[in-house]
């Protein structure tokens, strides 16, 4: 990868890595410092990487590697136990403009790993032997990754509707 | 896709980066290739001056070996050009001591 070409892939898949790592951590401050480290790593490696496929899926893995490690060195951690968290069934009404923001949130407190899978499979609308590959795991475990991360952001998602639906009635009271 | 799943898809979808987010990565690229070129001239130099005291040592120490042969050898040719005059002197003065001692000889048996 020459020079130009670097160029052209930063202006090409910017918005790739950066929306990765916005939500990933919900930061958009964290989310450029760690694209652009992404991209000065690819700068540094770029006689290795060819332009193409494969350079979107070494940007992919890097970007989520990096947001790993950076929440792993980083002092706060607001995680949620997936494993703790019963499956509710859900009927979800209509959307409002909180709902996507708290869904943002939500993505943004869970673990690490489910949460890199989440944000590939509905972000980069990857699929599960995607997600494996880049992730470095078996298909199996990012579909088991996918559910629980899906079950408990529907339990959180239905928790809060349920509270905006009882609001009305608490102020009347 | 659920409408939950359509939910999350919306809330997840791509996000543009910060205005001049690609000029600030290449610009810092860029700075990080300057910073290793001076690195490399500065590794460069210091190598050339390592060879440099090298050989400047190497040929002052050979120059040096040669001068002191050179001093040892004259040294040698001193000694050798004394000790043959030395020689000479011995002789010569052997030989005035015989002529000397003739002489003497000589004036006797005439008186």
């Amino acid at each position: 990868m020459t020079k130009a070409d670097f160029e052209s892939v930063v202006r090409e898949h910017q918005g790739m890595v950066y929306s990765i790592a916005c939500n990933f951590f919900h930061n958009a401050a964290l989310a450029e410092e760690t694209a652009q480290d992404v991209f000065l790593q690819l700068y540094e490696k770029r006689l290795s990487v060819e332009v193409g496929s494969h350079c979107v899926a070494w940007l992919r893995r890097s970007t989520v590697h990096r947001c790993i490690d950076t929440l792993r060195r980083s002092s706060f951690r607001n995680e949620i136990q997936v494993d703790l968290l019963p499956e509710v069934p859900v009927d979800m009404p209509e959307t409002d403009p909180f709902l996507q923001e708290r869904l943002r949130r939500l993505v943004a407190s869970l673990p690490e790993t489910p949460r890199a899978v989440l944000v590939l499979r509905f972000g980069e609308d990857m699929d599960a032997e995607e997600i494996g590959r880049t992730l470095q795991m078996p298909v199996r475990t990012v579909w088991s990754h996918l559910q629980r991360a899906t079950a408990l952001m529907r339990e959180k998602a239905a928790r809060y509707l349920k509270e905006k639906e009882d609001e009305p009635v608490r102020t009347r009271t | 896709m659920s409408r939950f799943e359509r939910e999350l898809s919306e809330s997840l979808k791509r996000k543009e980066p910060p205005a001049g987010f690609a000029n600030k990565v290449i610009a810092r690229a860029h700075a990080t290739d300057k910073r290793s070129g001076w690195g490399w001239s500065w590794q460069w130099a210091a190598a050339a001056a390592l060879v440099m005291v090298i050989v400047g040592g190497g040929v002052f120490s050979i120059r040096e070996q040669r001068r002191q042969a050179e001093n040892e050898q004259k040294k040698e040719q001193l000694m050798a050009a004394l000790r043959i005059t030395g020689s000479k002197l011995r002789f010569v003065e052997e030989r005035l001591a015989a002529i000397r001692e003739r002489t003497i000889n000589l004036r006797m048996e005439q008186e």
